[in-house]
């Protein structure tokens, strides 16, 4: 695929990212949906409302141009809040972040679709959601329905797809932007065993010189094969970055799993 | 080094750099014209039944209101239909974007929490969808008006001032409610009751001319109040609106927004942990 003109000249090991001191904390309701009901009930008895969450805990990062850095960690260690800071979503409680570049995310499939439209239509609803113009949509529009694999289907509403149908439209979507800075979040194990090759050898290609890319994900051969630059996370502290054999190792470790094929196998 | 291109810091309670927060809004025209659009094709308005939906359901609604009227007034004319369509359909605009946009933070939950982008987009799409949906009604206003015999003027170009200064007391409202939903999320069970209140509370069933001196007070406290009788004025009777009435519905109209964008944009950065 060609590259959209997003991006602007950056040299390697140019700083892409720099996260100094960031710690992430808030407060959400106790309530998965907060009513008026509750909080008069509550009020009333003395209960507290909210409950604060500490997600992040002085946290200091490098991300480089020409480098892949991977992120790993337990279910809940913060690395989600991690990349929903550093693409602008949640802003840190403390500490700075700052981006030298023009970032996107890939943090979740098919933001933006709607399913009671066509696959056509989400393309570009998915692609303006993702930033892109309708313009650079138009031009890639063939490169997308290709990689989809979805043929005359890609004209079907999307309700009537299968989770793997609308997995690979929408990571052919998002793998269409070609930000300085890509965010990746676990998305990408959609899709039979071939779609997710195919997806990992996209995301291979998306290795260049002049961008910087960040992989959550917890398929360990995947990072080991990826990334030049590990970072461990542990309740939302760093527990340790640099090669990324010696920082899995110490986390298969950690978690005493071992290198089992389960946790693999999995993009 | 080059300077950032962004910068994230923790915010206190006050609003976003504006300038660069209404670039961002800008640079995303094309998306939220599209995500109106999908959003009334998932109501169907793209298809030739859907539209007549559009068009008959305010004839209906008009209808049966004219039943109520007549019923509990007694004598009536055509001028008083013709009163009650035109006005009923702009309170339509307003509660629609209302009704849609109590939701439109809520449910925007994957693209809030997977995307940066100017959440208030989301409560200005609801507004575009009410006005995509009002458009037909001005059709059907102006048939039953030609087929009554009421006459036209030059004064009803004030319909287009009025109807500006509702689209933002829409936005205004949509906004505020959008934001509010998100903390109670009953407001959307409260809300039929409050937009039917509302209508009772408006010039609509009745005209500004006939209200009781005792409930004069309405005038002053309903925000669409001014705005619809000033509509009525220009478009059922030709005659030039009040300026006094004009200038209170651009003040509440613009009260209304400033206040409620202001409190929109300094709460939408926790939204994302909010839903």
């Amino acid at each position: 695929m060609s590259s959209l003109s997003v991006s602007n000249a950056h040299k390697t090991n140019e700083i892409a990212v720099s996260v100094r001191d960031v710690s992430l904390t808030y407060s959400t309701t106790i309530d998965r949906r907060p009513t008026f009901k509750t909080r008069v009930k509550a009020l009333a008895r003395g209960k507290k409302q909210t409950r604060v969450v500490q997600a992040l805990t002085n946290v200091n990062l490098d991300v480089e141009y020409g480098h892949v850095l991977g992120v790993i960690g337990a279910n809940g260690a913060g690395k989600s809040s991690l990349m929903r800071c550093i693409a602008g979503i949640l802003p840190p409680s403390q500490g700075r972040i700052e981006v030298y570049g023009s970032v996107s995310t890939l943090l979740a499939l098919g933001v933006g679709f709607n399913p009671s439209m066509s696959g056509r239509d989400n393309v570009y609803l998915g692609g303006l959601a993702a930033g892109m113009s309708r313009e650079e949509i138009n031009g890639h529009f063939d490169e997308i329905a290709s990689f989809s694999e979805l043929g005359d289907a890609i004209d079907a509403p999307m309700r009537t797809y299968s989770s793997g149908m609308f997995a690979r439209l929408a990571f052919s979507v998002a793998a269409t932007v070609r930000p300085d800075i890509l965010i990746i979040d676990e998305a990408l194990s959609t899709g039979d065993a071939k779609f997710k090759e195919k997806s990992l050898n996209r995301v291979k290609e998306l290795r260049s010189d002049d961008r910087a890319l960040i992989l959550v994900s917890h398929a360990m051969q995947t990072l080991r094969e990826t990334c030049n630059d590990v970072v461990w996370l542990d309740k939302g502290k760093v527990i340790s970055r640099g090669e990324p054999n010696l920082v899995i190792d110490a986390y298969q470790e950690f978690l005493q799993v071992g290198k089992s094929a389960a946790i693999d196998e999995d993009v | 080094m080059s300077t950032p291109l962004q910068v994230y810091e923790p915010f206190k309670a006050g609003l976003p750099k504006l300038g660069k927060y209404w670039k961002s809004l800008w640079s995303r025209r094309t998306f939220i014209a599209e995500h109106s659009k999908s959003e009334l094709r998932e109501q169907h308005f793209d298809t030739a039944f859907g539209q007549f939906w559009l068009v008959i359901n305010p004839l209906l609604l008009s209808g049966v209101y004219f039943i109520l009227i007549v019923i509990i007034g007694g004598k009536t004319d055509t001028t008083r239909y013709v009163h009650l369509t035109g006005t009923l359909f702009l309170f339509y605009l307003v509660s629609n974007s209302l009704s849609s946009g109590v939701k439109a933070v809520t449910s925007g939950q994957r693209l809030i929490l997977n995307t940066a982008f100017p959440r208030i987009m989301l409560p200005l799409s609801s507004v575009v969808i009410a006005l995509f949906k009002f458009f037909p009604t001005i059709i059907v206003f102006i048939v039953i008006k030609a087929v009554v015999g009421s006459p036209f003027s030059i004064q009803m170009l004030w319909a287009i001032p009025i109807l500006l200064i509702t689209t933002l007391l829409a936005l205004g409202l949509a906004i505020t409610i959008s934001c509010v939903n998100v903390y109670f999320r009953d407001m959307a069970s409260f809300l039929p009751y409050m937009t039917r209140t509302l209508l009772y509370l408006s010039p609509i069933l009745y005209e500004a001319s006939t209200l009781k001196p005792g409930l004069r007070i309405l005038e002053y406290v309903n925000p669409l109040f001014p705005i619809l009788d000033s509509w009525s004025r220009a478009l059922v009777y030709g005659q030039n609106p009040e300026l006094s009435s004009m200038l209170a519905g651009l003040g509440w109209a613009t009260g209304i927004f400033f206040i409620g964008t202001y409190i929109f944009l300094s709460r939408e950065r926790e939204f994302a942990v909010r839903l």
